[in-house]
């Protein structure tokens, strides 16, 4: 008797538990919802996704988004056509080429670079890449999108390395076995089964990488130089989203314009990541189908 | 005048022997597998009869714990000096459990032919796809939906597509491990139909956990035990008249 009545506690606090992290995000959704809707009502939806100046404390005052947007978009596309390949390598290396004793330290040393907090990695980044790129290129600040870019890239690593090794390594030794009685050499095996048995992990792998890179706020606030102008190239310096609504919702009045049109920047960005992610999920999924 | 039977050595074994992790599993074996005959290995778990059959076309070579000694011979050439790709390509596999690769039947038969750079033309692989299916006894069963995954097929279809696949890139030798051990008895009749077809044109050794197996479908056959070669023999007299006790226990069922 007593031991069912445990069992049935036990039950209910994971239920609670489990039922709480949906709790927690609906809740999250709804907040955001309610402050981004009431911001669209004074402002137009289109003149918000669309405008290019963003001046939220002159008179009268600009809400257009499009050049964050862009920045965002620059910043995340460079740090994924450096980390993709990079990740997707890297993971091909560990899973498959090196020999045991280096795929244990390299695994750990990946996976320890996800530990490092992100405003870390912003300060070696100003310390040492921003300096770096202003003399490389020879251009009049190094807080660009470009090094901005370089620094995403190092933190989306560790998730696409991970995951995208974990589904390299989860391709049957079998087919590996089946390509090479026929004589196919170890690098066509890997890139013609290994790579394309493991592909829609490693798609949700690049996804989850995306992911991270467009919701990353501190370093790209320290590193980007945050002007609010549309880039003609990714040696400008951008303002991305994130780092907008993280270095002005201090400054705004609780209630005003301002401070609902940063709410309703969240919702877009909000938007932008259940995509991402979404899309990631379906892919995942049809990889289990099947 | 005698006309005198033409029987060439296609594999010779001189004085093998494999070791894992520094355990020996086969003792300086000496046996020969003669052109066009099926060889049979039979002989209980632990007998070395797949580390010798996974020597032959050097299967072995990926795993870190694996040493071997002596000499294996295919047409006078020491296979341990050859490219193991090139080797691979003249003496094929089968393995137990059927892997069709993750694509589409015609994909799996034209995948090996392309890699080695045997074919480019589209009709030469269409060519390449009705022959090896033929000759593997699928063709009729899967002409119409040579498209379609080859992940879909039964066990026995799988497996003579893996055969299919095998002499897409035309080898000289085949080897079976336990290649009806997952299939049931009128798949495993099928696959050993396409054997007995395929020695006509191939040299064939079946690693096999089924005596009946052996004595249906072996010209000749050997008997391992604990890494060594007991006997070896014209299968008819294996099975009627074994000139070691062991053997004679292990056909009748008396242990393994």
């Amino acid at each position: 008797m007593k031991r069912k009545i445990i069992d049935f506690i036990i039950e209910k606090i994971i239920f609670l538990c489990g039922v709480l992290s949906i709790v927690f995000v609906v809740l999250i959704f709804c907040f955001l919802l309610k402050e981004g809707v009431s911001f669209f009502k004074d402002y137009d939806v289109f003149k918000f996704v669309f405008g290019k100046l963003w001046y939220p404390s002159s008179e009268p005052a600009q809400f257009g988004i499009l050049a964050l947007i862009v920045g965002s978009i620059y910043v995340t596309a460079g740090a994924c056509l450096i980390a993709v390949p990079l990740g997707v390598a890297a993971a091909l290396y560990i899973s498959e080429i090196a020999p045991a004793g280096v795929r244990d330290v390299l695994k750990s040393c990946v996976e320890l670079m996800a530990a490092v907090p992100s405003v870390v990695i912003g300060f070696v980044g100003m310390a040492t890449l921003v300096p770096f790129v202003r003399e490389l290129f020879d251009i009049p600040t190094g807080l660009t999108a470009f090094s901005g870019s370089i620094m995403l890239a190092f933190m989306a690593m560790p998730t696409i390395v991970t995951i995208s090794e974990d589904a390299i390594r989860s391709v049957p030794w079998s087919y590996k076995e089946g390509a090479l009685a026929l004589g196919a050499t170890r690098w066509q095996t890997i890139r013609r089964i290994v790579l394309k048995a493991a592909m829609p992990g490693i798609i949700a792998a690049i996804m989850l990488g995306i992911g991270r890179v467009i919701g990353e706020t501190m370093a790209v606030m320290m590193i980007t130089g945050n002007a609010a102008h549309i880039p003609s190239s990714i040696f400008e310096p951008v303002r991305t989203m994130t780092a907008t609504i993280a270095a002005e919702m201090g400054e705004t009045v609780r209630g005003g314009m301002h401070y609902k049109s940063l709410f309703a920047i969240g919702l877009v960005l909000f938007v932008i990541t259940f995509s991402v992610n979404f899309i990631a999920d379906l892919i995942l999924g049809k990889k289990k189908r099947k | 005048m005698v006309k005198i039977m033409e029987k060439i050595d296609k594999i010779k074994v001189e004085n093998l022997s494999c070791f894992y992790g520094g355990k020996l599993a086969l003792e300086a074996l000496n046996i020969n597998v003669v052109k066009n005959e099926i060889l049979t290995i039979i002989g209980p778990a632990n007998s070395g009869k797949t580390s010798f059959l996974r020597t032959l076309n050097r299967m072995n070579d990926f795993d870190a714990n694996y040493a071997r000694k002596g000499a294996v011979y295919l047409d006078d050439e020491n296979i341990f000096y050859m490219n193991p790709e090139k080797l691979r390509k003249r003496v094929g596999m089968l393995f137990a459990m059927p892997i069709p690769l993750p694509m589409s039947i015609y994909e799996n038969i034209v995948y090996a032919p392309k890699r080695l750079g045997l074919v480019s033309k589209k009709s030469d692989m269409d060519d390449i796809v009705k022959e090896a299916l033929q000759e593997a006894s699928l063709w009729n069963e899967v002409k119409d939906r040579l498209n379609s995954s080859a992940m879909k097929m039964s066990g026995g279809q799988q497996q003579r597509l893996c055969i299919a696949r095998i002499l897409a890139i035309k080898p000289e030798v085949i080897l079976f491990d336990e290649p009806s051990s997952g299939l049931d008895p009128i798949s495993t009749a099928k696959v050993e139909e396409s054997m007995i077809e395929l020695k006509k044109k191939y040299t064939i050794v079946l690693v096999t956990n089924n005596v009946k197996q052996a004595s249906r479908v072996g010209d000749r056959t050997a008997f391992f035990l604990m890494g060594k070669l007991i006997e070896v023999g014209k299968t008819g007299e294996i099975f009627v008249s074994p000139k070691e006790k062991q053997t004679g226990d292990y056909i009748t069922g008396r242990f393994g």
